[in-house]
């Protein structure tokens, strides 16, 4: 008889680490991290259009939009591409042939993208925050009647903001992380992520018509999309950035044990389809 | 202790009692037996062959071994655990046939990797990384990326992937695929070595010189079924037959020897010139150059 | 395959219990997330007219989509196409209605621009006649306090709102009594302006309401800031004391300041 080998934290962070590792030396999401930095930086540009607080808040939303999108697109493509590359690449096979674990294998995966979703909202927000904070100086030089009225923009909520889009993003890597567990191809995973990430957006639409009745089958279709998946449009409520009407803590976390709760199901599910499938 | 090093000792390497795996084809209920009742028996310090030509099942029956396919009846047990656990494992190096690591990584990454998934760490994981790095030959390319190797030197850091971690059982699917005769000859001499280290291993290969050269046993697989199974001495050799190797005689001498025999009641069945094989002159003029 | 079904099914079940547990668990947040995001409710979505809607309902591009579509009206407001412009105004506000400015803009907009966009197409200035230029001010200004009174839903504390209400209500409908009420509630406001509260008091002195004029003010000056210049205090004793005049308050019923 041979000793157990238990799950362990070690080699699921060994295979996180590596994930990470083999996002970085791609120039791909380089290029897309470096695409949403420029969107950022060049929304000041859109200054010529308007001047004051409104501004500012046009800088903030272009960085929001530009995490959102690009989040979600890299997310997508990165789990899609770093899970199949260990299949076609069969370096899962030798991977899996030492004493590893399914769901070490799943949930080091998982950590490793979420820790590369964690980079691009860390980087964005950051670089947001420069944006903002520099033109906010600038307009106060500019018009230093208006600093009466207490500072234009709120960076805890421009944090909130990163972090929620974060979780969100997270919440979409495990998702898709759970489809590429079943899935055959690549190209079938992303489009079916892209498909969550709209579903995603859109379940408080089959919360409605849940809500409103009608045939069985239609409500029974409406509470399984309203329950199944996540409601993204939750991860958007910072986005404000309305002085004075500071987020409430309590949402963050609300929203952040939502998309832990929603994660640890879609991880779940996705060690336990993996482990059935034949590699 | 003394127990489980008992039941290791009375354990052979590998046992397939009635292995079968089924592939769904798609069609309805349609199965395809890509392995039929397999029975194989791998004792511990052999080297042992499988082969069989394309679509035989060797992929899958070791893909079975290493827990990557659940059997869809009988069992398979390595150094008796059952294969589809992942303590199995721990006891297994497998080189996938053509290998394709991580581009990304250099040699030293990858085997490090590999070590650090093998339960290898602190100042043991970096010696042990050397260590196997040079016993493959590679120490030199070792801060390289992968993506720079030659298919030898895959097939090297293949290998060394495979032995990090000290399993006593190494399965190498088709080790030297594509490579040269000498990368061929190194990888052969390093199985050797392997097996002189009292290891285990098993080995698919189309070589099938390569395999009478180096393998105890063989398994000959053909459309999932076992053909034949023994020793391979047993197998290619002929106890009832000699062959006498002298410089070579004149037509008459030759004669003589021939009444000879006859006067003996023997018969000369065949006079022929010896071969020399193309893989030893080519590793002669090649090989040992290097 | 029975194994594949099972695990199907598993995932459903497991993925409803958890949603059903968890959109439990935040629908408090998302209530209140809700209410605040009009682009979030079916109907008015729905009624929102143009492009732009389906995108928006994407998280992080409603706002973004707001901001493009408000410079879009900027290029109808300079063609002077009031229906294009009409219609973005109301897109922008119904996809993003956290921005005051958006409100304060596009009521101005209504108030302002839209009954001389009109007098124009209808032949301009001097040949429309001033009974017609009335009356396109009298809806216009109607439309523009409608759109703040959907601003005010949002942002109930607003005094920026109730400023510009009043200033349609004095400037465009000629309502001195209306205008002076939006101005006391501007005043009732945080961080309300000095000016809000001074203009009550003139808006109801222009209303012959000189006695309540005179009150508001001895009971709004002991309540401004002596060290602030934009509080006013000594403009606001002077037209107590020219309103004490008008009214003949005897000298020992004259307003006395405590500083």
């Amino acid at each position: 008889m041979m000793t157990r080998v238990t799950f362990s934290l070690r080699r699921t962070r060994l295979i996180a680490f590596n994930t990470v590792r083999e996002a970085a030396r791609q120039k791909l999401y380089g290029f897309v991290g470096v695409l949403a930095a420029a969107f950022v930086l060049g929304a000041r540009s859109l200054r010529d259009f308007n001047f004051g607080a409104p501004e500012l808040k046009f800088l903030a939303d272009c960085g929001f939009g530009v995490m959102a999108f690009f989040g979600a697109a890299l997310v997508i493509t990165a789990t899609a591409q770093l899970f199949f590359s260990e299949i076609e690449n069969r370096t899962v096979l030798t991977l899996l042939a030492k004493p590893v674990w399914r769901a070490e294998f799943i949930l080091g995966k998982f950590i490793g993208l979420a820790f590369v979703a964690g980079v691009f909202c860390t980087v964005v927000t950051l670089l947001l925050i420069q944006v903002l904070a520099s033109r906010e100086a600038q307009l106060l030089r500019d018009f230093p009647e208006a600093s009466g009225l207490g500072a234009f923009v709120s960076y805890s909520n421009v944090i909130f903001a990163g972090v929620l889009q974060w979780l969100k993003l997270a919440v979409l890597a495990a998702f898709t992380l759970l489809v590429a567990s079943f899935a055959q191809t690549q190209l079938f995973t992303v489009v079916t992520g892209f498909f969550i990430l709209v579903i995603g957006h859109l379940q408080y639409l089959a919360q409605d018509a849940y809500a409103r009745g009608g045939s069985w089958l239609g409500r029974g279709m409406s509470g399984l999309i309203a329950t199944a998946f996540p409601n993204f449009q939750l991860f958007a409520l910072a986005d404000g950035l309305n002085v004075g009407e500071a987020l409430p803590w309590w949402h963050v976390a609300r929203v952040a044990l939502y998309a832990l709760g929603y994660i640890g199901v879609a991880c779940g599910l996705a060690v336990v389809s993996f482990r059935q499938r034949e590699i | 202790m003394a127990t489980e090093q008992h039941a290791d000792r009375v354990s052979p390497a590998l046992e397939l009692r009635g292995l079968i795996k089924d592939f769904s084809t798609g069609l309805r209920g349609l199965k395809l037996r890509a392995v039929d009742r397999l029975d194989l028996r791998v004792e511990a310090g052999q080297v042992y062959g499988l082969l069989g030509p394309n679509g035989s099942g060797k992929s899958t029956t070791i893909k079975m071994i290493l827990g990557l396919l659940a059997p869809t009846a009988g069992h398979c047990e390595v150094f008796g655990v059952a294969s589809t656990c992942v303590e199995a494992r721990r006891e297994v190096g497998y080189l996938p046939e053509s290998p394709y690591f991580y581009r990304y990584l250099t040699g030293r990454e990858l085997v490090r990797f590999y070590a650090e998934l093998g339960g290898l760490h602190g100042k043991a994981l970096a010696e042990r990384v050397a260590e196997v790095i040079a016993t493959v030959g590679l120490t030199a390319a070792a801060d390289r990326r992968i993506e720079t190797y030659s298919k030898g030197m895959l097939q090297r850091i293949g290998l060394a992937q495979a032995i990090v971690h000290h399993p006593r059982l190494l399965i190498l699917d088709e080790p030297t695929a594509g490579v040269d005769p000498v990368g061929a000859a190194a990888i052969t001499e390093l199985i050797l070595s392997l097996k002189a280290q009292g290891k285990t291993v098993l080995i698919t290969s189309h070589l099938l010189g390569q395999i009478e050269d180096i393998c105890d046993r063989v398994a000959i697989l053909d459309r999932g079924r076992l053909m034949l199974e023994g020793a391979v001495r047993e197998l290619v050799g002929r106890a009832d037959r000699q062959a006498l190797l002298v410089p070579t005689l004149p037509a008459a001498e030759l004669q003589e020897l021939r009444a000879w025999l006859e006067s003996r009641g023997h018969t000369l069945e065949m006079v022929a010139a010896p071969k020399a094989r193309l893989d030893q002159i080519f590793l002669d003029c090649v090989g040992k150059k290097k | 395959m029975k194994s594949k079904g099972l695990t199907l099914l598993l995932a459903i079940v497991s993925l409803v219990v958890a949603g059903a547990g968890l959109g439990k668990f935040v629908e408090p947040v998302w209530r209140a997330t809700r209410e605040a995001e009009p682009a979030l409710r079916l109907d008015s979505a729905a009624a929102a007219a143009g492009q732009g809607v389906t995108l928006a309902l994407l998280g992080g591009f409603r706002a973004l989509v707001a901001d493009a579509s408000w410079v879009r009206m900027y290029v109808a407001w300079e063609a002077r196409d009031l229906p294009a412009t009409e219609t973005l105004l109301g897109l922008v506000t119904t996809l993003d209605p956290r921005p005051v400015y958006f409100w304060l803009n596009s009521a101005r907009i209504m108030a302002y621009d839209f009954p001389a966009w009109r007098i124009e197409t209808a032949g301009g200035f001097t040949a429309v006649s001033p009974a017609i230029q009335a009356k396109f001010k009298q809806q216009q200004g109607e439309a523009a306090l409608q759109q703040i009174d959907r601003a005010m839903r949002y942002h109930p504390l607003s005094a920026d709102l109730w400023v510009e209400r009043a200033n349609i209500q004095l400037n465009q409908l000629k309502d001195l009594a209306g205008a002076a009420e939006s101005y006391r509630r501007a005043w009732q406001q945080p961080r309300a302006p000095y000016f809000a509260a001074r203009l009550h008091g003139e808006l109801l002195r222009r209303a012959g309401r000189s006695a309540e004029a005179l009150a508001w003010l001895v009971k709004l000056h002991p309540e401004l800031p002596t060290n602030d210049e934009g509080a006013g205090g000594p403009v606001v004793l002077g037209r107590i004391r020219d309103l004490e005049r008008e009214l003949a308050v005897p000298a020992n019923n004259r307003y006395q300041p405590a500083r």
